[in-house]
C-alpha cells in the first residue's frame, strides 16, 4: 500500500494498547519487612508492537507482568488497558477485562490436564460464555490449525510434547482475540529448536493479527528478534529502545 | 464436551474423571455410609410398623370407660370433715351411663372409623377338673372384629358368636383340652354360670393373651356379668392413629367419662421407640459426618492439587463464583452418585436380610416396608451433605490468588 493510499491516518502513531503511569508496587505494606519492588514505572505499548522485557532474576519483571495482566493491583500509579484506567475497576470488572483483552502464555504451558487440546484452546471463551457452542469449537479448530496442531485437537494435553503443549497454550492465549498477549518466558522450558518454533509462531501471529506482545525472556538471541527491548533492573526501567535491524 | 452443559459442570465432571481413583474411593465411602443409613432406617421403620400393626390389631385406638369411683371424706354437721382418712374404694364392675347416646355421638365424629360396645369382666372357665381364670369379653362381633382383627388370627373354627358360643385363645384351648364344638362351663365372678360351645380358637401371638382372652356375644356377657343392658367400655378406631390422644381429650371433654388412647396405654412402647430413634439418629449423624468429612478431605486435596489450574482459569477470566461452583458441584455429585449406589446396596441387603433372617418356624421376621421416599430422601440428603462438605474447599479454591496459584 502506497503512502497516498494511507491518507492522513498514516501519519498518526498507533494507539496505546497498554500504558503504565507512575506504577509502584510494594509487598508487606505497613510491616517492618515492607519492600518496594517497582519504583514508579512509566511504560506504554502500542497496538501491534512486539516488545521484549528483559532483566536479571528478582528485578521485578514478573511483578510488572502481573500488574499489566491485571492479576495484581499497584500501590500507586495507574495501568491503562486500551485507554481504560483500571484503578477504579472492581475485581469482577478486572477479571472480565483480563479475560477479554489480555492473553497469557506462561513458561510452563499450564494447560488443564483434564481437557483435550481443543477444549483447552476454547477454555477462555467457555469461561466467558459459560456454555460451549459450535462457533466456539470452530474457533478452537482454526487456532489449532494456525499453530499447526489440528490433528491433535482431541488429544489430552498430557500426551503432547513440550513444544506442542506450548503451541496449544499460544492458541489458547489468542482465543478471545486479545489486544495484548503477555508471555512469561514462553520458551524457557523448550529445547532450542522448539523455542525457535514457538517464538516464530508468536512473531507470525503478531504480524498477521496486530496483537501486541510483551515477552519476558532471558535469551538475548530472542530479545533481538523483537521490535523493542525494555530492560528492568532493581524495579526500574533502565533501558527502553527499539531493536536496530541488522 | 456437552453443548448444553455450563462450564462449571463440565469442569467438575472432568476433574472427577481425571482423579478417578480418588473419586472411586470416596464414592465407595459415601455409598457405604448411605447404605448403612438406609438399611438401618428401613429395618427400623419395618420393625416399628410391624410392632404397631400387631399392637393396633389387638386393641382399640381409643377406649371409653366408666369414671372411677371415688370415696369422699365423711362430713359432719355444718360441713365439717368428721373423718379426713379416706380409703380408696374397690372398683365395681359398672356400666357406662347413657352408652347408647355416646355411641351415636361417636358415630357422627369424622375422625372415628368404628365404635363398638364391650361388656367385659373376670370369669372362670371350667372343663372337668381343669379351670382357668379368663377375661370374658362380650362383643358385637361384626363391628368389634373390625377393630380387633380376630378373623385374621383364627387357628380353628369360625368367628361366629351366637348366644351359646365362645371363642377362646389357643393356649386356653390347650390347657382346657378343648376343640371346636366342645363345651366349657363359664362362671362369672358374680355367681352367674353358663355352658358355652367353643366356636373358634384364635392366636393373637402372645401366650398370656391367648391364655386369658375369650369372646362371647354381648348379650351373653351382659347376662353372665349381671350388667343387663350395660357395657363396661366403648372401643373406638380412628382414621389418624397419631391423633388418638387429642381425640381422646376431646371425647373426654364431651362426655365427662374416662377416655384412654392407645398412645397413653402403650407409653412403654413409645419410650422404647424414642430410645431406638435417638440411637439410630446418633448413628445416622456419625455416619453422615464421616461421609461429609470424607468428601471434604478429598476436595481439599483436589484444590491443593489443582491450585495452579485454578489460577490459570482465573487468569483466563473465570470468576470466583464459577470456581466455587466447580467444587460445590463435585461435592454434590459425589454425594448424590454415592447415595444412589448406597441406596441400591441397601436395597439388596434388605432383600437378603428379609430372605435369610427368618423366625424359628420359617415365617418372615416381619414384613419389609420399603418406602421409596427413604431412598429419595437419602439421595437428596447425601447430595446436600456433599455440597455442604464442599463449601470450605470450594471457598478456598475461589479465594486463591491467581498470582500465587500460578507461581505454585
Amino acid at each position: 500500500m502506497g503512502d497516498a493510499a494511507r491518507g492522513p491516518s498514516a501519519a498518526a502513531p498507533p494507539p496505546d494498547v497498554l500504558r503504565l503511569a507512575g506504577v509502584r508496587k510494594s509487598y508487606n505494606v505497613g510491616l517492618p519487612s515492607e519492600v518496594e519492588v517497582l519504583h514508579g514505572i512509566d511504560l506504554s505499548l502500542r497496538v501491534g508492537e512486539f516488545a521484549a522485557l528483559i532483566g536479571p532474576s528478582g528485578s521485578g519483571k514478573s511483578t510488572l507482568l502481573n500488574l499489566i495482566g491485571l492479576l495484581d493491583r499497584p500501590n500507586e500509579g495507574s495501568v491503562f488497558i486500551e485507554g481504560q484506567d483500571t484503578r477504579t475497576l472492581t475485581d469482577r470488572q478486572l477479571t472480565r477485562l483480563r479475560g477479554h483483552r489480555i492473553g497469557f502464555v506462561f513458561q510452563h504451558h499450564h494447560l488443564i490436564g483434564a481437557f483435550t487440546a481443543a477444549e483447552n484452546v476454547l477454555m477462555p471463551i467457555l469461561v466467558d460464555r459459560d456454555r460451549p457452542d459450535a462457533a466456539m469449537q470452530a474457533r478452537a479448530d482454526a487456532l489449532l490449525e494456525r499453530v499447526g496442531l489440528l490433528p491433535w485437537r482431541d488429544a489430552l494435553v498430557g500426551t503432547l510434547s513440550g513444544g506442542q503443549a506450548q503451541r496449544v497454550a499460544v492458541a489458547r492465549a489468542l482465543a478471545m482475540e486479545p489486544a495484548l498477549v503477555l508471555a512469561d518466558e514462553p520458551t524457557g522450558n523448550l529445547d532450542t529448536r522448539s523455542a525457535d518454533g514457538v517464538f516464530a509462531l508468536l512473531r507470525d501471529i503478531n504480524r498477521a493479527s496486530g496483537t501486541a506482545f510483551l515477552v519476558v525472556t532471558h535469551d538475548p538471541r530472542l530479545a533481538r528478534r523483537c521490535d523493542r527491548v525494555i530492560e528492568v533492573v532493581d524495579g526500574a526501567i533502565v533501558a527502553d529502545a527499539p531493536v536496530v535491524a541488522r | 464436551m456437552k453443548r448444553w452443559m455450563p462450564f462449571a459442570w463440565i469442569a467438575a465432571f472432568r476433574f472427577l474423571r481425571e482423579g478417578w481413583m480418588q473419586s472411586l474411593f470416596i464414592l465407595a465411602g459415601v455409598a457405604m455410609g448411605v447404605a448403612v443409613i438406609v438399611f438401618m432406617s428401613a429395618l427400623m421403620a419395618s420393625s416399628q410398623a410391624n410392632f404397631l400393626r400387631r399392637v393396633l390389631s389387638a386393641q382399640a385406638h381409643v377406649v371409653l370407660l366408666p369414671q372411677e369411683e371415688v370415696a369422699r371424706p365423711l362430713r359432719g354437721a355444718e360441713d365439717v370433715i368428721a373423718d379426713p382418712r379416706v380409703q380408696r374404694p374397690a372398683q365395681r364392675l359398672r356400666s357406662i351411663d347413657q352408652w347408647q347416646a355416646m355411641l351415636r355421638q361417636l358415630a357422627t365424629m369424622p375422625e372415628v372409623i368404628e365404635a363398638t360396645p364391650v361388656a367385659s369382666g373376670a370369669a372362670l372357665a371350667v372343663r372337668g377338673d381343669a379351670s382357668r381364670s379368663i377375661t370374658l369379653n362380650g362383643v358385637e362381633a361384626e363391628s368389634y372384629f373390625r377393630i380387633v382383627l380376630i378373623p385374621e388370627n383364627m387357628v380353628a373354627g369360625q368367628t361366629r358368636l351366637g348366644t351359646d358360643d365362645i371363642m377362646i385363645g389357643a393356649e386356653l384351648a390347650t390347657q382346657l383340652g378343648v376343640g371346636i364344638g366342645d363345651r366349657i362351663r363359664v362362671s362369672a365372678a358374680r355367681g352367674s354360670e353358663a355352658t358355652l360351645t367353643v366356636s373358634g380358637i384364635f392366636d393373637l401371638g402372645n401366650k398370656s393373651v391367648n391364655e386369658r382372652t375369650t369372646y362371647v356375644a354381648l348379650r351373653t356377657a351382659q347376662s353372665l356379668l349381671r350388667l343387663i343392658g350395660g357395657v363396661t367400655s366403648i372401643q373406638v378406631t380412628v382414621a389418624d392413629i397419631w391423633a388418638a390422644e387429642q381425640l381422646a381429650g376431646r371425647i373426654k371433654a364431651l362426655t365427662g367419662i374416662k377416655v384412654e388412647s392407645w398412645i397413653a396405654t402403650n407409653q412403654q412402647f413409645f419410650t422404647a421407640i424414642n430410645a431406638q430413634e435417638t440411637m439410630i439418629t446418633m448413628i445416622r449423624l456419625a455416619v453422615g459426618l464421616s461421609v461429609a468429612l470424607g468428601i471434604a478431605s478429598v476436595l481439599v486435596v483436589s484444590v491443593v492439587q489443582r491450585s495452579r489450574e485454578i489460577g490459570i482459569l482465573r487468569a483466563m477470566g473465570a470468576r470466583r463464583a464459577q470456581v466455587l461452583r466447580v467444587f460445590l458441584i463435585q461435592g454434590g455429585v459425589l454425594g448424590f452418585v454415592g447415595a444412589l449406589i448406597g441406596a441400591s446396596l441397601a436395597f439388596g441387603a434388605l432383600r437378603a436380610f428379609h430372605a435369610l433372617v427368618r423366625q424359628a418356624d420359617g415365617r418372615e421376621l416381619f414384613p419389609l416396608v420399603l418406602d421409596p421416599w427413604l431412598f429419595v430422601a437419602a439421595s437428596a440428603l447425601a447430595a446436600v451433605t456433599g455440597v455442604l462438605a464442599a463449601v470450605a474447599p470450594a471457598l478456598r479454591a475461589a479465594r486463591l490468588d491467581p498470582v500465587v496459584a500460578i507461581r505454585g
